[in-house]
Order: C-alpha cells, then sequence, then structure tokens
C-alpha cells in the first residue's frame, strides 16, 4: 500500500497518488486512510449543505461532477468512490485537494490557501485566491535558491514552544504548461493533473522534511486601482481578515466548528509571524522583479 | 420598506454600460457620502462568473473541471448563494441565458426574482469594446458575430473568471430577452444616457428597490461620466484591461458614425440586422 506524508501527517492510500511523493519507508500506523469503497449519493442527518456537499457531524460529504464522491470522516479517512470510466489518476487529483483539505479542517488544522518556500530554517507563505500566481512566484522564488514547502495548501501548527511551524508537505508542485515554458521547468515536468488538462506536476529540486518556524506570510494581489504596487505590513486586525479570507476554503471552518481555536491560533501565529501584502503587476515580464524584490524584502526581516 | 432579499441579475453584453449602472448602484447606497469611489464600490454584489465564490461553494478545485463541469455547478452556486443573501443582490452577468444539457438554466431556476438587461447599439459596443481589449475594431466585430463567442475559455493558464458563453450579440440580447424563467427589465444603453433617473428609476421599481427621486437624482449626478472620468484620471480604474485607453472614454451614443467605416457597420448590420430592428437601432426603410 502506497504510503505518503501530507501536511505533516502520514497517509496509506490504496491507490497511488500521483500529486505526492511516495515515501519508502512504510509507516505502522498512518494518521490518515485513503482508499477505495462505496459512498452514499446523500447524508443522513445532515446539519450543514452546499450544491456539492454535505456535512453531518464528523463526516463529509463532496460530490465532484463527472468524477467521484469522497466520504472524509473525523480528520481520519477519506473514501472514495468514483463514477464509472473515471481514472484513479483523475480522482487523485481531488484527494491531494479538496478531500484533503476538507480532512485537514475537520482536524482542526490552521489551513491557508497558499504555497510555501524555506530558506536558512524559515519558511515563507505566499497566500493568493486559484489563479493568483501562488504556484508561479513559489517556483520563481525555488529557481533563485529557496526550497520548496508545499503548494496550494499549507498547514501552519505551533510547535511545543508556541511557534507557528509550516508542516512540511508530500505534494507536488501543479503548473500550468505557460509558467513550465516560462521557468524552463520542462526537465522537472510529471505528468498532468488530470488528463486533457495543461497543468502538470514538478518534481521539487530541494525540498524540505521537516517542520520549519513560519517567518512572513505574503498575501498576492495584482497591482491594479486602488492597490499600487510595493510590500505593506498588514497590522493586525488587518492581518486576522485577512488571513480569515486566506483559508483553504473559507467559511468552511466554521462550518466545521473550529473558528473560535482557529481565530486564537491565527492571532498566536501572529504574534511570531509577520504578514504583509505583497502588490506586484501581473505577467511573466515582471516575475523576475517580483522575485528580486520579495528577496530583498524577506533577507532584510527581523530575525 | 426595503427591497426584498434575494438575486437580481444585472445582465449585458460587455460594454453595454453594466459598470455604471454599478457605480450607480454604490452611489445609491452612498447617499450624501458619495460620490462613491470607483475603486471600492460598497455596492458589490460580484459577478456571476466568479471563480473565488465558485470555489467558496462547491469546496472544488475549479482549475482541475472542465468548463462544461463548471457550468453543470453553477446552477447549484446561485441556488446557494440566493438561499444566503440576507438583502437585495444585483449580480452583474455577462453570460448569455443559456440551458444546460439537462434542461437546467444555466443561472439556475427561481433563483433571481428579476432581472435587468442592459443593451446597447452594436456598432457602438464594437467601437468600445475595441478600446477595451486593445484590437482592431475588425477583431471587435468578429467576435461580436461569433455565435461561439466567450469570454474568458482560454484553455492557457486559469482564466481570473469563469468561462461566459455570449453567443454572439444577436444570440446574446434574445437569449435574455426571449427567455420565461426570470422577469426582466430592458433598458437601453441609449435611452439611460438621455434619460438617466427615469431609466434608473424604471429598473429599480422594477427589482422593487425603493428610493426617492432625489435620492435618484443625486446618484446619478455623482455617477455622472465626469465624475468617473475625473476619478479614473486621478487614481485610475481597477477594472480597466487596455493599458493605453481608459475605462470611461467618452460614452457618447452613436460615435460609431465617426469611426467605423460603411464596410464595418455593413457587417454588423447585416449579422445583427433583425435585432437591431427589434430594438430600434436600425430605422427600416
Amino acid at each position: 500500500m502506497p504510503s505518503y506524508f501530507i501536511g505533516g501527517l502520514r497517509v496509506a492510500s490504496d491507490f497511488p497518488l500521483p500529486g505526492a511523493i511516495p515515501q519508502t519507508c512504510e509507516s505502522a500506523a498512518a494518521d490518515v486512510s485513503i482508499r477505495h469503497g462505496s459512498v452514499p449519493m446523500a447524508l443522513n442527518g445532515a446539519s450543514e449543505s452546499g450544491p456539492t456537499w454535505e456535512m453531518a457531524g464528523e463526516t463529509f460529504l463532496l460530490r465532484g461532477p463527472r468524477l467521484a464522491r469522497f466520504l472524509i470522516t473525523a480528520g481520519r479517512a477519506i473514501v472514495v468512490e468514483k463514477e464509472p470510466g473515471v481514472t484513479d489518476h483523475d480522482a487523485a487529483a481531488f484527494v491531494l485537494g479538496s478531500a484533503f483539505g476538507i480532512l485537514l479542517h475537520q482536524r482542526g488544522a490552521l489551513v491557508l490557501h497558499a504555497s510555501a518556500v524555506a530558506r536558512d530554517g524559515r519558511t515563507l507563505v505566499v497566500c493568493g485566491a486559484s489563479g493568483a500566481g501562488k504556484s508561479t512566484l513559489a517556483a520563481a522564488l525555488c529557481r533563485a535558491g529557496f526550497a520548496f514547502v508545499t503548494d496550494d495548501i499549507c498547514v501552519i501548527k505551533p510547535d511545543a514552544s508556541q511557534r507557528p511551524m509550516a508542516l512540511p508537505d508530500g505534494r507536488r508542485l501543479k503548473l500550468w504548461k505557460e509558467s513550465i515554458d516560462r521557468l524552463d521547468l520542462a526537465p522537472l515536468c510529471g505528468e498532468a493533473v488530470r488528463e486533457s488538462f495543461e497543468k502538470y506536476y514538478i518534481d521539487p529540486v530541494d525540498a524540505r522534511a521537516e517542520s520549519l518556524p513560519l517567518a512572513a506570510i505574503y498575501v498576492l494581489r495584482e497591482a491594479r486601482p486602488p492597490l499600487e504596487a510595493g510590500i505593506q505590513p498588514l497590522a493586525l486586525p488587518d492581518a486576522l481578515r485577512t488571513l480569515d479570507c486566506e483559508a483553504y476554503r473559507p467559511g468552511l471552518r466554521a462550518k466545521i466548528g473550529h473558528k473560535p481555536e482557529m481565530l486564537a491560533s491565527a492571532a498566536a501565529m501572529l504574534g511570531h509571524a509577520k504578514m504583509f501584502l505583497l502588490v506586484r503587476p501581473r505577467g511573466f515580464e515582471h516575475l523576475e522583479e517580483t522575485v528580486a524584490k520579495l528577496r530583498a524584502h524577506w533577507e532584510a526581516l527581523d530575525r | 420598506m426595503t427591497a426584498p432579499a434575494g438575486i437580481v441579475w444585472l445582465a449585458s453584453f460587455p460594454k453595454s454600460g453594466n459598470t455604471w449602472f454599478r457605480i450607480f448602484l454604490a452611489n445609491l447606497t452612498a447617499g450624501d457620502s458619495g460620490p462613491a469611489d470607483i475603486n471600492n464600490l460598497d455596492e458589490r454584489g460580484g459577478i456571476a462568473s466568479s471563480r473565488q465564490e465558485f470555489e467558496a461553494a462547491t469546496l472544488l478545485d475549479s482549475s482541475l473541471l472542465s468548463h462544461d463541469d463548471i457550468d453543470e455547478l453553477r446552477p447549484g452556486v446561485y441556488a446557494a448563494m440566493a438561499a444566503a443573501a440576507n438583502e437585495q443582490r444585483w449580480i452583474k452577468a455577462h453570460d448569455a441565458y443559456t440551458t444546460l444539457p439537462g434542461g437546467e438554466p444555466l443561472l439556475g431556476r427561481n433563483v433571481a426574482s428579476a432581472a435587468v438587461y442592459l443593451v446597447r447599439d452594436p456598432r457602438d459596443v464594437a467601437v468600445s469594446l475595441a478600446h477595451h481589449n486593445s484590437t482592431g475594431i475588425d477583431e471587435a466585430i468578429k467576435f461580436m458575430n461569433a455565435a461561439d463567442g466567450a469570454l474568458s475559455w482560454s484553455g492557457r493558464g486559469l482564466a481570473r473568471q469563469l468561462r461566459q458563453k455570449l453567443t454572439g450579440w444577436s444570440g446574446h440580447v434574445t437569449s435574455w430577452l426571449d427567455q420565461t424563467d426570470v422577469p426582466v427589465h430592458m433598458l437601453r444603453y441609449e435611452d439611460l444616457k438621455t434619460s438617466p433617473v427615469e431609466g434608473f428609476a424604471g429598473a429599480l421599481q422594477f427589482a422593487g428597490r425603493p428610493a426617492t427621486t432625489a435620492d435618484i437624482e443625486r446618484a446619478v449626478r455623482n455617477a455622472d461620466f465626469n465624475e468617473l472620468r475625473r476619478q479614473e484620471s486621478e487614481k485610475g480604474f481597477g477594472e480597466r484591461t487596455s493599458r493605453t485607453a481608459p475605462f470611461f472614454r467618452s460614452g457618447h451614443s452613436g460615435g460609431w458614425r465617426q469611426t467605423l467605416t460603411a464596410a464595418q457597420a455593413d457587417a454588423l448590420e447585416q449579422c445583427h440586422g433583425a435585432v437591431m430592428q427589434r430594438l430600434g437601432y436600425l430605422i427600416t426603410p
């Protein structure tokens, strides 16, 4: 049975997850199990629901169109029932994304919609909505000497001395073909994330396997009025509000019922890690300049 | 008396006055604290093609779904938004009014209480669209004439918004005006320019949103093109796409006469003559 290390958790899956790097050492007790099985069309006694999901207590049902249903339970298990003709490969992309994101929320983790890189033993997190350019910026930072930590979903957890740590993640970076071409990453390009989609898995050259303290969170925004290009610190109330919006699938953790704890852990985290608005012009022609500015800003941060 | 909670679609083909209408609404809300900042509009009902709202509602990664799979889910997203709305929410839509293969409207059934459909002379739309997209006018006309035309459809990278099928200018107009699911109030851009107070008042009344004439007059003044141009020249406008042309350009009606060649005007009239006639944009000899 393939095993993986995702969001700081040991994961055993009865089918391969191409978006994650297989672990060589088979762990005896996995934190999370992923398997094929039968998943109901609906949940009895659902307390919350949306167009593609239902929640009943510790059980969460997610439906992907012409794809699969995912039953996510108590932060410990994901059962997948595919629609006819769907490959494990396609289903796996959603297991590692949405389904695992929900599972992490069930565990009460602080989950950001963010990519992260590390340097000198500290983590730099880049938050942003889908399509904002997180993964491309993370890839460009890796090219500029940072190590890869995580893509798209970033789990933050305090260590014994309450320092916020970015948990290591065994997932691979995902990039659109255009970014791969522009960043000359073709040699590291793996298979498509989904068949017939121009988004591909990228193998990290240097990935971190240990938890590293979080030094700064940058919230990625496009420079268009009223925002001007630059890096601005966010004061605590703004940072807390922004952090709430930058959670992975905002609104979900309030439904799952961990909001007060999350607020406390977010506030504790901001006591250690600074948060900045990173406003930059979009487009590959500006990427190098953004990386240079971000790197200079990062190096000037207080230790 | 307040407006009934729920969704009102503010629908139009691009470059037909949708942004102007939203700025008017923002100024109506701002009241005597206006003019509203065009880069910080309080009355942000959002846009139907928002990728972020789609992901927040479905919890799915939209970048890994096909346009058609996304469309399958969109009716459910709007139903959830309508159920969650605790006030009247005017949502911009550039999508044509289409139905899914199963017969369900893309924008959902019984989701919106009303729609306001803004329409503008396609010859003026062509000029405005060319400026907005920094293209030639012929390209804009080709896009307006294409029955399979859409916004945000490219497979390269991730478009900021979800795909919006436009079905060409005529297809767009008739899709909205001839559908019978949502009561629709048609508003010609040209009439709104000539009589803005009456035009906006009619749309508000149709949607059941109360407003006094004095409130509407003030909001019209604060959303005047000169004011919008002044704000854009001072601070820019976040929704502008062209690197060269300002978003709020002239707003004039009939400007196409100075800009389009006879062949360009003819290309539009050939393709859209029937609908142009229906809307009073072509006078039959």
